[in-house]
């Protein structure tokens, strides 16, 4: 008897002794595991070689500016593995870029961006390339909402335009007749930034006055007559504003010619390196713009996101680009940069 | 199965006390155990799953903070570009005086440490800029190196830039080490001209990683609690045993989850381990805690009721076995006592004071065996005393001095020609003989009795003629005197006492005998009663006293000289009980009678209890 109460003592010491861990390793107790994890993951794959994406980038025509934009371009393509194709018009002509797109229509590319050179010629055909399944975007020349997806805006046209002419003033003493050379009548940007230009001098200039507006069409020959013949009409001219990147350079070259330099101020939207010679001599006072490299790299980057179906988000940090803004179905960059003698140096596009 | 058979067949042959205490332990020590054992593991296990569930959501919790932390240290680098003069001397490549390196060296140093390293980012060390071939830093602490700015170059120089993220770098990746005791890492970021699209330089921030701590503590305070942050490669970031840091997680691979909690024996002691993996950077955030920290008071509560119960089974047991033992025992005792009365002990006592069924048991054992007892003395005895009153009956009835006298009276009358008396005398002589001899039942007829007496007279008076005179009256119907029947040689062993004493005194006796039906009063019925009255010496009241006593003992005391009496009595008291027997009456110098009470008994009834 004794002996069974020991083995049931035993038996009791025993159970005390050894604790419900009797399998050796790991015993799951708890998964909070991610569904979206577990999803997440087969599209990451998927991603891969056999989906490269074609975007097509379509610039107005073929000068600097569009030529560092299209730099930028390549190296967001680069930096994401997508096949950039590369359509510059002859000229800045709606009509050009009409061909261009039925071109990659036909091609079947995944996306188009472009800087329309007019806003309303282009809608038919870009809605055409919307039906057959492509994405459109546009960057620096808007059209009209119903043919694109978003349009990738520089800066505000509200603050690039006042901006202009408080450069302009700064340097003319808010007094006398001032042109502006824009591009072409038909361009939506140049003639937003016209419109703030105008409400600018309205508001706060009643000394400046706005004599003339000249085209350009983006090219430099027909910039250059147009800026000398600027000069000729108008001999008691004291200011021009270049609208457009060809514009300031040609401006700044006939003041010199005309051998007004230092007398008929010259600021405008150009790039730094058309730019630097006049800044450095006196012939423009002030050049202002944004990276057309910068542009080019955003609209690859907005590209391929809306291609992996992500828009564009207000705040968003985008890699080698900074902070984007969106208004609407418009994207905007960041603010205009203003090139100096001083600093003009430091940049190269 | 053949051993459950032996088992059972064993178990029916064990002893009660045996059985009783196995069901006991069966009934009462397995249930409690089983009870015990069962609620503590389901609680300890609740415990654990409970702690399992809420741990990782707390680790959710705190690595998005570290994340979160960490995504605002990587944005630091991008204060740079808040200056226009900070990005001047950055696009600057070559220097026409060292004066003016001296004067962008100055300047920039100086932001740095107005921007990172004074003020609100506590968390910021140090922050070195190494762009085209400069070093521009400011840092709290200081490194352990030398010549750390080659090392550092050497390092940044070795890093194949891709794109413009920040990256953490910890500080084994590299070769130089900050002099100081506290965890931290580097964040690496190249500097980006995103308007040239050109690089400018990297950027190195030492982050001081103890923000962790005040995160992790802030949910666990034990300090047996183990808690590290280790990098998807399982790399310890941190680590709050500080040793740690810089080592790889070896168990990390095996980790059934990285977002949720396990059980692990894998180490030792066991341990309950909650992980958590966070989404952008991967960053693995361990709780490691052993079972026994959180089942602590569960186990101290286990051990008291452990202790608690071994007490009361072993107190319970104690009780149990002397519980069965207090039953089993007195069952004992009687087997035994029942083995000793088998071999013919009836001395014997069962001493058991309980009044429950053992107790009654022990009483009914004890008075079956004292009535058995008490019987068997009686019988005994009766038989005894049966036998010496037969004895001294069969005695008297040839006393050889009686014979001798009688012969000798005999002789004398033949002398004397008296040939009638002769025949007469032979004749009384030869049916005494005969009664005395050939009847071996132990009653016969009161007229056979009294025919004997009768004899037994008639022979004393041929020889004592005129000194003795005796009458005899029957005072019952004759029916009754020849069916009734009495003991036997009754009357005899009185009628002797009174010739002997009587013809000792008187010159001449009278006795006078006389046989009637009488109600008794202590029978309650109707008796037959001889009355032997004599005229002898009678008795004195002393003598007269001790012969009462002895009657109502009914005791043998030796042969005395009333020995007759008291033989006859005790043979009438064994037969038919203390309402028969002798009574005495006496007035000394005049006269005893004796009084002889039997009940009425029918020659059958004799037979049967004759057997």
């Amino acid at each position: 008897m004794f002996r069974i109460f020991a083995i049931f003592l035993a038996a009791a010491l025993l159970m005390t002794a050894c604790d419900s861990s009797t399998s050796k390793g790991y015993e799951l107790i708890y998964s909070m595991e991610p569904e979206s994890s577990a999803e997440a993951k087969p599209p990451a794959e998927t991603s891969g070689p056999p989906a490269r994406y074609q975007v097509a980038f379509v610039p107005k025509v073929g000068n600097d500016y569009f030529m560092y934009a299209a730099e930028g371009a390549r190296e967001a393509a680069e930096d994401l593995g997508i096949d950039l194709l590369y359509r510059e018009p002859a000229s800045a002509d709606a009509e050009l870029q009409i061909e261009i797109v039925e071109e990659l229509i036909e091609r079947q590319v995944d996306l188009i961006a472009l800087s329309a050179n007019d806003p309303d010629k282009l809608v038919p055909i870009l809605r055409r390339a919307m039906d057959e399944g492509i994405e459109v975007v546009t960057w620096d020349g808007d059209t009209q909402a119903e043919g694109r997806r978003f349009f990738v805006n520089m800066v505000d046209p509200e603050v690039l335009g006042r901006h202009l002419l408080d450069t302009l003033a700064l340097t003319m003493g808010e007094e006398g007749k001032f042109a502006i050379m824009t591009s072409s009548f038909s361009a939506a940007n140049n003639n937003e930034w016209l419109k703030w230009i105008k409400v600018q001098q309205q508001q706060y200039y009643p000394d400046l006055e706005l004599v003339t507006t000249v085209t350009t069409d983006d090219v430099t020959e027909r910039a250059y007559e147009a800026a000398k013949q600027l000069l000729a009409d108008y001999p008691e001219l004291d200011g021009i504003i270049g609208n457009s990147s060809v514009a300031p350079p040609v401006a700044a070259m006939a003041v010199k010619e005309a051998g007004k330099l230092g007398r008929v101020k010259v600021v405008g939207l150009s790039n730094p390196n058309l730019m630097k010679e006049h800044l450095l001599d006196g012939s423009a006072q002030m050049s202002t713009l944004w990276s057309p490299k910068k542009l080019g790299y955003l609209t690859i980057q907005l590209a391929n996101d809306l291609l992996n179906g992500k828009l564009p988000v207000d705040g968003r940090e985008i890699d080698g680009v900074g902070n984007i803004r969106v208004n609407g179905d418009m994207v905007i960059m960041g603010e205009p940069l203003d090139f100096t003698a001083e600093n003009v140096g430091q940049y190269d596009f | 199965m053949i051993f459950k058979r032996r088992f059972g067949w064993k178990l029916r042959d064990y002893p009660i006390a045996y059985k009783l205490t196995v069901t006991y332990v069966l009934l009462t020590v397995i249930p409690l155990l089983l009870l015990v054992y069962v609620s503590y593991t389901q609680y300890a296990r609740s415990v654990e799953e409970q702690i399992g569930e809420y741990m990782p959501r707390f680790l959710y919790q705190a690595n998005a903070d570290i994340e979160k932390h960490i995504d605002e240290l990587t944005r630091l680098p991008d204060m740079l570009f808040n200056s226009e003069d900070v990005l001047t001397i950055l696009r600057r490549e070559t220097y026409d005086r060292r004066s003016a390196l001296n004067r962008d060296q100055y300047a920039m140093n100086s932001y740095l440490a107005r921007t990172y390293t004074s003020g609100r980012n506590a968390d910021v060390m140090g922050v070195f800029v190494l762009s085209n071939g400069r070093l521009f830093y400011s840092a709290k602490v200081g490194f352990k190196e030398d010549d750390w700015n080659a090392k550092l170059g050497d390092y940044i120089g070795g890093v194949k830039t891709t794109g413009s993220q920040a990256r953490v770098v910890l500080p084994d990746e590299i070769d130089v080490s900050l002099d100081t005791d506290v965890p931290y890492v580097f964040i690496h970021k190249p500097i980006s001209d995103n308007d040239n699209r050109r690089n400018l330089g990297t950027m190195m921030i030492a982050v001081d990683l103890s923000f962790i701590d005040d995160i992790v503590r802030n949910f666990e305070k034990n300090e047996r609690a183990e808690l590290w942050v280790m990098a998807s490669t399982g790399k310890i970031i941190y680590h709050t045993n500080r040793h740690k840091i810089g080592t790889i997680d070896e168990e990390k691979i095996r980790y059934p989850t990285l977002n949720g909690s396990f059980r692990t024996s894998a180490s030792d002691p066991a341990k309950l381990v909650s992980v958590n993996q966070s989404p952008e950077r991967g960053w693995i955030l361990v709780h490691s805690i052993p079972l026994k920290d959180l089942t602590e008071r569960t186990d101290l509560v286990r051990n008291v009721t452990v202790f608690v119960i071994i007490g009361i089974i072993l107190v319970t047991s104690f009780i149990a076995i002397l519980l069965s033992y207090s039953m089993t025992r007195p069952l004992k005792k009687l087997s035994s006592l029942m083995k000793s009365v088998e071999r013919g002990d009836f001395q014997v006592d069962l001493q058991v004071r309980s009044g429950d069924e053992v107790g009654t048991l022990a009483r009914s054992f004890n008075s079956m065996i004292s009535t058995i007892r008490e019987l068997i003395q009686q019988n005994y005895q009766i038989e005894i005393r049966q036998k010496e009153a037969e004895l001294y009956a069969l005695q008297s009835q040839i006393n050889p001095h009686f014979m001798y006298n009688t012969l000798e009276t005999i002789g004398m009358a033949v002398e004397e020609g008296e040939t009638e008396q002769v025949v007469d005398m032979v004749t009384l002589l030869g049916r005494m003989l005969r009664f005395s001899v050939s009847n071996q039942s132990k009653s016969v007829a009161i007229a056979e009795e009294v025919q004997h007496v009768k004899d037994y007279l008639t022979i004393q008076k041929f020889r004592f003629e005129d000194r003795v005179h005796f009458e005899i009256v029957q005072m019952m119907d004759d029916e009754d005197y020849h069916t009734l029947y009495t003991p036997k040689f009754i009357l005899q062993p009185i009628v002797e006492n009174s010739i002997k004493y009587g013809l000792e005194t008187r010159k001449a006796l009278e006795i006078y005998l006389s046989v009637s039906q009488e109600f008794g009063a202590r029978s309650g019925k109707r008796d037959i009663v001889f009355r032997v009255r004599d005229n002898g010496p009678g008795i004195d009241g002393e003598r007269m006293e001790e012969l009462e006593q002895s009657l109502k003992k009914i005791s043998f005391e030796g042969r005395n000289a009333h020995f007759g009496l008291i033989n006859v009595n005790a043979r009438i008291v064994m037969m038919h009980g203390a309402d028969y027997g002798l009574q005495l009456h006496s007035i000394v110098g005049k006269g005893t009678e004796v009084i002889i009470r039997i009940p009425m008994t029918r020659g059958e009834t004799i037979a049967s209890a004759d057997d």
